[in-house]
C-alpha cells in the first residue's frame, strides 16, 4: 500500500492556527497578569540593579571580582563557576561510568561485583546526602591548614584547599600556550594523513603518542636547558593561609567528586545497556579473531555502543549541569549561590530567577547542541 | 449541597463578614480562622527549638504567643512554623504567614518592600566574630588573610565585606548554606573565623564538643535590630507594636505572669499607670476597641506569656545559655538599655 501524499487541508490549518493563537493568548494573559499584580503591590520589573554595586565577596572565581563589583559581574562569575563545575563533573562521570559499565559487563567475577555494588549504592542514595557526607568526611579527615599534608614542600592539601605551584606569565607560559594550540591541530592533521595512508596501502602509522611525545620532549628540553623562563610561584604558609601559587577549594573537589560518582552510577547503567545491545555475534567474532578483552571493547564493541549511548548520555549531561546547583549547600559560589545572596540583598526574585533560568537554559542548550552534533557524526547514515 | 447553593452561601457569608469588618484584611483572616501563623527559625538554641512534642519553644516563639494572646485571647492559638531565613520573607510577601518572629534584621531596603512591614524590635543584636581560643587572636583587626565562614544570603556577607574593605584587611569568605556543614567547617578548622550575630555565635558555640575552646571577639561590626515582621495591615501592626509595649510597661511596673492575677484583683489600689494598663475602661480597654482586640488583651499577654524580662530570662538568661542582659541594649531604658516603654494612656 502506498503512503498517501500529505495534503494540507483547510481544517488542519484552522486547528493549528487556532492552537498557536490560543498559546499566544495564554502567554500574553500570564505576562499581563503578573505585571498587573506586581504593579498593584508596587513592584516593577527592572534589571537596572545589575549595574549597581553588589557589596559582597564570593569564595572563588576565575574572573577578578571583589565586593566592589556589580551584581552583573558577580552573577557572571557565578555562571562561569557553574560551567567549570559542570564540565569537570561531566568528564568525571563519563570516565567513572564507562569504566564501571565495562566492568559490569565483563566476565571478571570481582569486577562485576564491585561494579554492581557501586552502581546500586549510587543509584539509591540522594545526591545531597552523598555531597554532605563527603564534605563532612573531607573537612574532618584532612588536616587544618597549618598542619597541611605536604608533597616536597610544593603541593599542600588541607581541609581548606589544595595548594600547588603556579606558572606565572613569561616566555615559558607563551611557549606552553602555543603548544597547547598546536597539539590538537597536529593530531587532527596527521591523523587524517595516517588514515589516508591506511586506506590506500593498509600500513598503520601511530599518531597520538609520537606527536604528544614530540611536544613533551620539546617542553622537557626547554626546562632542562633553560631555553625559556618558567617563573613559578610556590604556595607559602603566611599567617592564616597560604599565599602564592594556585588553589582549588575543598568544596570544589568534594562537589566534583560527589557529582561524578553519583552520576557515574547512572552513566554506568547506560553504558551497560548500550554494550548489551551490541549483537552477541560481534563479541563472538572478536573473540574468534583473537582480540583481547580490551581490544574487543576498544575496537569492536564500544564504537557500536557509542551510537546507542549518546542520546541518553546527553540527557545525563543536562542533569549533571542542573545538579551542580546543590553547590550552595557546601559554599561553592555557583550561579544559584550568588543568585540567592543577590535576591536577599536586592529583593528582586523575579528578575534574578528569570536571569538564572536563562543562563541554565543557555548552558543546557549548548550541551545539547554539542551532544546532538556528536550524535550526528557517529550515527549510521542512510539506511 | 449543589455548587450553586454553595456559592450563594459563601457569597452571603462574605457579604455579612465584610459588613462587620473593623480590622484590616489580615486581622480579619486571623480572627476568622481563629489562629495566627507565625514563622520562626527551625533550630536556633534559646530562640526557637522544637521540644519533645514538636512544639517550638524559645525567645522568638514567645512573641508569636504574645500576638495570639492579644488578638485571639489564647497564646496556644499561635500556629508556629519553622522556616529557613531566605524563605521567611518570601513567605510573608506571598501571604503564606501572618507574621515572623525569626531574628530578621530590619534594614531600609527590606522595609521598603511593600509586601511586608517591620513592626517592632524585640532584640538588639550585633554581628561579631568567633575564633578558636587556640589562635590567640584578641581583636578582629588581627584577622588579615583569614578565612571567614558565614551564612549564605544574609546581611552578614555585606557587613563582613564592608568591615574588612574599610580597614584594608585581606580575607576570604566561605558562604555555606547548610548549617551543619558550616559549623563543621568552623569546628574542623576549615574556616578560621565564624561570623554571625553575636547571639547566634553564642548558640553555635554551645554546639561544639568543648564550648570553652571558642571565644567571641569584642568587635561588634553592625547593628542588627531583630524585628517582628508582619503582613502589611494597619490593625495587625498596631496590635503587635502595642502588645510589645504592654510587655515592656509591665516589666517596668514589676507586673509579671506570677502576680498579675493579684494585681488585677485589687486594681483600684494599684498605681494609676498599672490601672491604665489593665482596667476595662482604661487606656488599654479603649485601645482594644479601636484596634479590634479582646478587652482583656493586656492581661492575657502578661498572664499567658509574661513581661519582657520574664521572656528574656526564660530563654536567654538561663544558666546554660547565659546571655547577659544588664548593660546591653536589651536592658530597660531605665537601666541604661534601649528598651523604652511607650506610654499607654
Amino acid at each position: 500500500m502506498s503512503v498517501m501524499p500529505r495534503r494540507i487541508t483547510k481544517a488542519a490549518v484552522f486547528w493549528q492556527a487556532g492552537f498557536i493563537l490560543l498559546l499566544v493568548f495564554a502567554l500574553v494573559l500570564a505576562v499581563r497578569n503578573i505585571d498587573a499584580n506586581l504593579a498593584r503591590a508596587g513592584i516593577s520589573v527592572s534589571f537596572d540593579f545589575l549595574s549597581s554595586h553588589a557589596g559582597f565577596d564570593i569564595n572563588e572565581s576565575l574572573i577578578p571580582v571583589s565586593s566592589e563589583s556589580s551584581y552583573g559581574e558577580v552573577l557572571f562569575a557565578g555562571a562561569i563557576n557553574t560551567v567549570v563545575l559542570s564540565l569537570i563533573c561531566i568528564l568525571g562521570a563519563t570516565f567513572i561510568g564507562v569504566v564501571m559499565g565495562v566492568l559490569r559487563t565483563s566476565n571478571h567475577y570481582l569486577g562485576v561485583r564491585v561494579a554492581l555494588v557501586y552502581i546500586e549504592v549510587m543509584r539509591n542514595l540522594p545526591k545531597l546526602l552523598i555531597l554532605l557526607a563527603l564534605f563532612l568526611a573531607a573537612i574532618n579527615t584532612l588536616p587544618p591548614v597549618r598542619q597541611s599534608w605536604a608533597l616536597h614542600d610544593m603541593v599542600f592539601l588541607s581541609n581548606r584547599a589544595l595548594y600547588f605551584p603556579a606558572l606565572e606569565a613569561g616566555s615559558g607560559m607563551r611557549l606552553l600556550i602555543v603548544f597547547a594550540c598546536l597539539w590538537p591541530v597536529s593530531l587532527f592533521v596527521l591523523g587524517r594523513v595516517a588514515r589516508r595512508i591506511q586506506d590506500t596501502s593498509g600500513a598503520v602509522y601511530p599518531v597520538f603518542w609520537p606527536v604528544t611525545g614530540f611536544f613533551a620532549a620539546v617542553v622537557a628540553a626547554s626546562v632542562l636547558f633553560g631555553w625559556v623562563d618558567y617563573p613559578i610561584s610556590y604556595p607559602v604558609l603566611q599567617g592564616f593561609d597560604f599565599q602564592g601559587g594556585h588553589r582549588i577549594s575543598i568544596q570544589f573537589l568534594v562537589l566534583a567528586a560527589a557529582l561524578s560518582i553519583y552520576h557515574g552510577g547512572q552513566v554506568a547503567e547506560l553504558v551497560r545497556g548500550a554494550i548489551e545491545a551490541v549483537p552477541k555475534g560481534q563479541f563472538e567474532a572478536s573473540r574468534a579473531t583473537g582480540l583481547s578483552f580490551l581490544q574487543m571493547m576498544r575496537l569492536v564493541v564500544l564504537p557500536q555502543a557509542v551510537r546507542i549511548v549518546v542520546p541518553p548520555m546527553g540527557n545525563q549531561y543536562l542533569n549533571i549541569t542542573k545538579n551542580t546547583s546543590i553547590a550552595l549547600a557546601v559554599g561553592y559560589s555557583d550561579l544559584v549561590s550568588v543568585m540567592t545572596t543577590s535576591i536577599n540583598q536586592t529583593f528582586r526574585p523575579i528578575e534574578l530567577m528569570t536571569l538564572s533560568m536563562g543562563v541554565y537554559l543557555a548552558i543546557c542548550l549548548a550541551v545539547s547542541f554539542a551532544v546532538n552534533a556528536y550524535n550526528a557524526r557517529v550515527s549510521l547514515r542512510g539506511g | 449541597m449543589s455548587p450553586l447553593r454553595n456559592f450563594l452561601v459563601a457569597s452571603c457569608f462574605m457579604i455579612a463578614t465584610a459588613g462587620s469588618a473593623i480590622g484590616g484584611p489580615v486581622m480579619d483572616e486571623i480572627r476568622k480562622d481563629d489562629r495566627l501563623v507565625c514563622l520562626v527559625n527551625t533550630n536556633s538554641p534559646a530562640f526557637s527549638v522544637p521540644d519533645s512534642e514538636g512544639v517550638y519553644r524559645g525567645f522568638n516563639t514567645d512573641f508569636c504567643r504574645m500576638a495570639a494572646a492579644a488578638i485571639l485571647g489564647d497564646a496556644g492559638k499561635a500556629d508556629i512554623r519553622g522556616i529557613g531565613f531566605s524563605d521567611s520573607m518570601k513567605t510573608i510577601v506571598a501571604k503564606g504567614a501572618h507574621m515572623a518572629s525569626r531574628s530578621i534584621t530590619n534594614t531600609g531596603t527590606r522595609d521598603a518592600n511593600p509586601g511586608m512591614r517591620f513592626v517592632v524590635t524585640t532584640f538588639f543584636d550585633g554581628q561579631g566574630f568567633m575564633v578558636p581560643r587556640s589562635l590567640g587572636v584578641t581583636s578582629a583587626k588581627e584577622l588579615s588573610g583569614a578565612t571567614v565562614c558565614a551564612e549564605e544570603g544574609s546581611t552578614t556577607l555585606l557587613n563582613i565585606a564592608d568591615w574588612f574593605s574599610d580597614r584594608g584587611i585581606q580575607y576570604r569568605v566561605e558562604n555555606i548554606a547548610d548549617k551543619t556543614a558550616r559549623l563543621q567547617a568552623f569546628f574542623s578548622g576549615k574556616c578560621d573565623v565564624l561570623a554571625s550575630d553575636r547571639t547566634a555565635l553564642n548558640s553555635d558555640r554551645l554546639l561544639a564538643d568543648d564550648p570553652e575552646a571558642y571565644v567571641i571577639l569584642p568587635e561588634v561590626i553592625s547593628n542588627e535590630p531583630l524585628t517582628l515582621l508582619s503582613q502589611p495591615d494597619a490593625e495587625l501592626e498596631k496590635a503587635l507594636y502595642w502588645s510589645f509595649q504592654v510587655m515592656l510597661n509591665a516589666e517596668a511596673l514589676k507586673v509579671s505572669s506570677g502576680n498579675v492575677d493579684n494585681v488585677v484583683a485589687d486594681l483600684a489600689d494599684q498605681p494609676k499607670s498599672v490601672q491604665r494598663l489593665f482596667g476595662q475602661d482604661s487606656a488599654a480597654g479603649e485601645m482594644a476597641s479601636q484596634i479590634g482586640l479582646p478587652a482583656e488583651w493586656s492581661y492575657n499577654i502578661i498572664k499567658q506569656v509574661g513581661n519582657y524580662g520574664e521572656v528574656y530570662d526564660r530563654s536567654l538568661g538561663t544558666e546554660d545559655y547565659g546571655l547577659e542582659r544588664a548593660g546591653t541594649a536589651n536592658a530597660l531604658f531605665s537601666q541604661g538599655g534601649l528598651m523604652y516603654p511607650l506610654p499607654i494612656r
